[in-house]
């Protein structure tokens, strides 16, 4: 009986997304499925095309195909650790009892409201090879200087540096997080006599894991699609060794108008993305600790 | 132990001072590029501080991006987007996280996948259905989708919250005979506020830059936003910096303040720290 | 429950393949008032008419804007029966315009980049601007200057650039006459290639006052660039052009970048940054600000530019001034723009075509073309005196020389780039652009990199529109 009121229950108070999803996003997405069969260039009737863009990009026959889809997967591999691993640090250190916490909390998120372009001006200046504060600093205490994003290896290393400085979201969420764990499970460790690293092992990591595993499958959804902030700096460079997938997508769809090769490089991703997040939720009942199934 | 723990402090202190420096380093670039003669603003070494100060910037800015007419109009967008979104999310994460209905990691699984798909490829089938709804160059396109489970994003983020929550409270207040939209109205929000901020916060922050959504649907002068305004600066062959940055600062400036404001309610306004699990 | 679940699954099928028989279908009806043929004639002043209200898309600065909302009001005056809605899109032109047109929205008549407007006027979306010509009584083709024109296939035309520009020399006088270097401005003066590099190592000085010909020079630390060029393809082609090299052969079936003549100029250019040092490379480049702020600061003494630079020149406070490229073969400018279109789904296209020729008119944009942005479509305004003073001439945006150096040169030497003809141009040119980076940071050759793009250029090449 209560199964039944709760199923009833469930589909209703889902019905918005459902909806939503039904009505604004299911039918573009069935659209561009059907167009990546076709060559379609806006003005002109699609045509039927079979699997003709997809042969294209895994023939090679695309110079850009695997490329951008190399460099992607590697910002991806690289930043998503770093940056979940950076933001969570800080909002560690934000939720600790220090001195203008508000106010260092009001400062890290700075970068993350701040136009792309003013800091993009700003890390043009400080990586600079030749005049850039970074590398001057570098060599004044006898280390290794770099090209930083001028050099085709150092690129994508250099943009996910730069990446962690726009994580003030992440940390929002972690602090969220943070403030949502019970006090007296940290008093508990302590009346055990556990110190701060069993403290942290045993409530703070199991408590923030449905926190983590979000910010870990938001992280690579968006990393899979981010470009904004490359492109304002190395437009791609150099030698493609910066070209984002989606950038180089847009740039298929809209100034090459090859919108049906655009779909199908969209529709790859897809897979690969979802491919992904099928794998995280899978392993996320081994590490995924919810208070709120703990006792079903 | 002792003289551990302070020179542990104050290498967190030192810590947060740099970084603090390198976050404020953007904005403040802002601030002195859009006090600046254009020719100023690129001078290598840098010139750190404005001279002549030249507010008129602000003037020249302002007289180019009519901001009341934009400024109103993102109010709108941004009003309807976020109240529609905090709504609709918390509801929808309600389903996901509290209550067991067939279909439902399904649902979860599909609804999920609208992230995966750039919208560059979406972006015209979304357009057409619109237009056949005769809603091209109106606020509809950029509001109504909020107020249907406003995206993805947000539901997954409260229900993740959602999911801390022990079981025990609804079990508890299904038998005093409270009905679903009690518990998630009178236990669930009241306990999940900190998320409900960020929520609130991401959406705000997601509907005053959204430029790409107003490009699309918008037309006419009169309906633009600030965020597309911004665009003005940026010429075909040259930008005018010292009033992108001078508009700029204007138009986050708004941004700011309800990040300050907010960020009180998600760090000091827990009332939860000493529930029981 | 099921049940329903089956229902809805069955609903959204429906509803997504109506979804995307909507989108094929749309721009297919676009395609019936394409029947409308233009107007016998194209009256000056017009009998009183139904209102028509004609869509108008473009982009552009501030300024560019201000002028376009003057020059709409002048021509509504004119046209009293004609209602311009005219939407400026500030950026990501492409993306709009695109969503545009595929939502069967399009304007009447837009400004259009080449790579949009040639694939669309070669499935007929585009009206053949010859066809209004040939029954204008006031315009003729030959009004226009020749190597403007957007040509799909013979006697087939999208039209021609919104308005001309062209590549120049562009210096600070201030530092050239200390240098002693006297800037050319004729065609039959103009700097050989080793003149041109000598002026640019005159003008290029170290942190200790030092020339780049002073033996004891410092390429480390310099403090003046001689020259400056961007290094996208209108940045160097033209030397390219210059050595009688092209981008493809003449019916676009081949590379032909990999020519000597070609790698030769390429090189070149590559050598003014890696082996003369006397121009910033991409590095130093992103260091320095626009090409004009560069000049004013006294950062670079030279820059190789669009003449489009003239408007923020004009308003600068220096004594600039201009000159002609250097020649390798022969002394050529480089010609580019992209054309205003009109759509085939306008319902009026008599209309559209009078707005067109509004356009056209340099009379009416009279403000940008004195103000050193534009320079005029037609003929005339490159030769009758009377036309010269009202744009080239006694303001601050166009010095003593810009006649010879810009204008003559333009109309006389002026080649088209590649978007002007070859077929798929921006996706080749990714390509190649993105294997001369290497070039210019000095890491490969001309020769080097081109070659080894040569395989992947080759599946790209369609040929040349208007054969």
């Amino acid at each position: 009986m209560r199964t039944k009121k709760e199923a009833i229950a469930g589909w209703l108070f889902a019905m918005p997304v459902v909806l939503g999803f039904i009505i604004f996003t299911l039918g573009p997405m069935l659209a561009s499925l059907v167009l990546s069969f076709t060559d379609y260039r806006v003005l002109i009737q699609p045509k039927f095309v079979g699997f003709d863009n997809y042969t294209n990009l895994f023939s090679g026959l695309d110079p850009f195909f695997y490329k951008s889809l190399l460099v992607t997967s590697y910002y991806v591999v690289l930043s998503v650790p770093a940056q979940l691993i950076f933001a969570f640090s800080i909002a560690l250190i934000m939720n600790r009892d220090i001195k203008f916490r508000a106010l260092f909390r009001s400062i890290y998120y700075l970068p993350s409201i701040v136009p792309a372009v003013a800091i993009s001006m700003i890390w043009l200046w400080l990586l600079n090879p030749d005049l850039g504060l970074v590398n001057s600093l570098l060599k004044s205490a006898g280390l290794p200087t770099s090209l930083w994003i001028f050099s085709e290896k150092t690129v994508i290393p250099s943009l996910v540096f730069m990446s962690l400085w726009t994580t003030g979201g992440t940390m929002v969420i972690f602090l969220a997080g943070l403030q949502g764990i019970p006090r007296h499970l940290y008093e508990a460790v302590e009346i055990d006599g556990g110190n701060s690293l069993q403290s942290f092992t045993h409530v703070t990591l199991p408590m923030m894991s449905p926190t983590i595993f979000f910010n870990l499958v938001m992280g690579f959804i968006g990393g899979f699609q981010s470009f904004t902030s490359a492109y304002i700096m190395t437009q791609g460079g150099p030698n493609n060794a910066s070209l984002f997938y989606v950038f180089y997508l847009y740039r298929e769809a809209f100034t090459f108008q090859k919108m049906g090769s655009a779909s199908a490089i969209a529709w790859v991703l897809f897979v690969i993305i979802s491919i992904l997040t099928v794998l995280v939720f899978r392993s996320s009942n081994m590490w995924v600790y919810y208070e709120g199934e703990a006792k079903n | 132990m002792k003289r551990r723990k302070i020179t542990g402090d104050i290498l967190t202190y030192i810590f947060l001072l740099g970084m603090s420096a390198s976050c404020l380093l953007p904005f403040f670039w802002m601030v002195r590029s859009s006090l600046m003669k254009l020719s100023q603003i690129f001078i290598m070494p840098p010139v750190w501080l404005p001279n002549p100060v030249r507010f008129d910037n602000y003037a020249k800015a302002l007289t180019v991006l009519p901001f009341n007419q934009y400024f109103l109009n993102t109010v709108i967008i941004v009003v309807g987007g976020v109240s529609g979104t905090i709504i609709t999310s918390a509801i929808c994460a309600f389903a996901f996280a509290r209550l067991r209905w067939p279909g439902r990691d399904f649902v979860f699984g599909a609804i999920l996948t609208s992230m995966m798909l750039p919208y560059a490829v979406t972006l015209i089938p979304t357009f057409i259905g619109w237009r056949l709804l005769n809603a091209i160059d109106s606020f509809y396109p950029l509001i109504v989708p909020a107020w249907f489970g406003g995206g993805v994003f947000n539901i997954f983020l409260l229900r993740q919250f959602y999911r801390t929550i022990p079981m025990d409270l609804d079990e508890a207040a299904l038998i005093d005979g409270a009905g679903y939209m009690r518990i998630f109205t009178q236990i669930i929000m009241p306990l999940t506020r900190p998320a409900m901020v960020v929520v609130g916060l991401f959406s705000f922050m997601y509907y005053w830059n959204d430029f790409l959504g107003p490009l699309v649907y918008l037309n006419s002068d009169k309906n633009f936003t600030l965020s597309l305004g911004l665009q003005l600066f940026r010429g075909m062959y040259n930008a005018q910096w010292e009033l992108m940055m001078a508009a700029s600062t204007v138009v986050i400036a708004p941004v700011l303040i309800v990040f300050l404001l907010g960020q009180k309610y998600f760090i000091e306004g827990i009332a939860m720290t000493g529930m029981k699990g | 429950m099921k049940r329903r679940i089956a229902l809805f699954l069955a609903l959204v099928m429906v509803l997504g393949i109506l979804f995307s028989a909507c989108g094929a279908a749309g721009p297919a009806t676009s395609a019936a008032p394409a029947s409308v043929k233009p107007a016998e004639s194209a009256l000056a002043t017009p009998a009183p008419k139904q209102p028509v209200t004609l869509k108008f898309t473009y982009w552009g600065s501030p300024i560019e804007k201000d002028a376009v909302v003057k020059t709409m009001a002048n021509f509504q005056k004119k046209y009293p029966y004609i209602t311009v809605d005219a939407q400026h899109i500030p950026a990501d032109y492409e993306t709009k315009i695109t969503t545009m047109v595929a939502g069967n929205t399009a304007p009447d008549i837009a400004y259009l980049g080449e790579g949009l407007a040639f694939p669309w006027a070669e499935e007929g979306k585009i009206y053949n601007i010859l066809e209004f010509l040939d029954k204008d009584t006031e315009l003729k083709k030959e009004s226009f200057l020749s190597n403007i024109w957007y040509d799909w296939a013979p006697g087939k035309s999208i039209g021609t650039n919104t308005a001309v520009e062209a590549f120049a020399i562009f210096y600070n006088k201030e530092l050239t006459e200390k240098a002693g270097v006297t800037v050319p401005i004729t065609a039959d003066t103009a700097w050989t290639w080793e003149q041109f590099v000598e002026a640019a190592q005159k003008l290029t000085i170290d942190g200790n006052g030092k020339n780049a010909l002073d033996s004891a020079f410092d390429s480390k630390n310099i403090k003046q660039y001689g020259v400056q060029f961007g290094t996208w393809w209108a940045g160097w082609l033209w030397a390219v052009y210059s050595n009688g090299g092209d981008y493809l052969n003449a019916d676009g079936t081949e590379f032909t970048l990999t020519k000597p003549e070609a790698v030769e100029a390429i090189q070149k250019m590559s050598d003014l940054i890696n082996k003369y040092h006397v121009c910033p490379s991409p590095i130093q480049s992103k260091a320095l600000p626009a090409p004009t702020v560069s000049l004013q600061s006294k950062q670079v003494a030279m820059s190789i530019d669009g003449q489009w630079c003239l408007l923020d020149l004009g308003a600068a406070d220096f004594k600039f001034g201009v000159g002609v490229l250097p020649k390798l073969k022969t002394s050529i400018t480089l010609v580019l723009g992209s054309p205003t279109v009109i759509f085939k789904s306008t319902k009026y296209p008599e209309e559209a075509w009078l707005l067109y020729k509004w356009l056209a008119n340099p009379e009416s944009s009279i403000d940008l073309q004195a103000g050193g942005l534009w320079m005029p479509l037609l003929k005339d305004w490159y030769t009758k005196p009377e036309l010269i003073s009202k744009w080239a001439e006694n303001n601050a945006a166009h010095p003593d020389g810009y006649k010879d150096a810009i204008m003559k040169q333009t109309m006389t030497n002026g080649v088209p780039g590649p978007s002007y003809t070859i077929k798929n141009f921006a996706k080749i040119d990714a390509i190649v652009g993105a294997a001369l980076e290497q070039v210019w940071l000095g890491e490969k050759t001309a020769k080097e990199a081109l070659d080894g793009i040569a395989d992947k250029v080759k599946p790209e090449l369609k040929g040349r529109y208007g054969k």
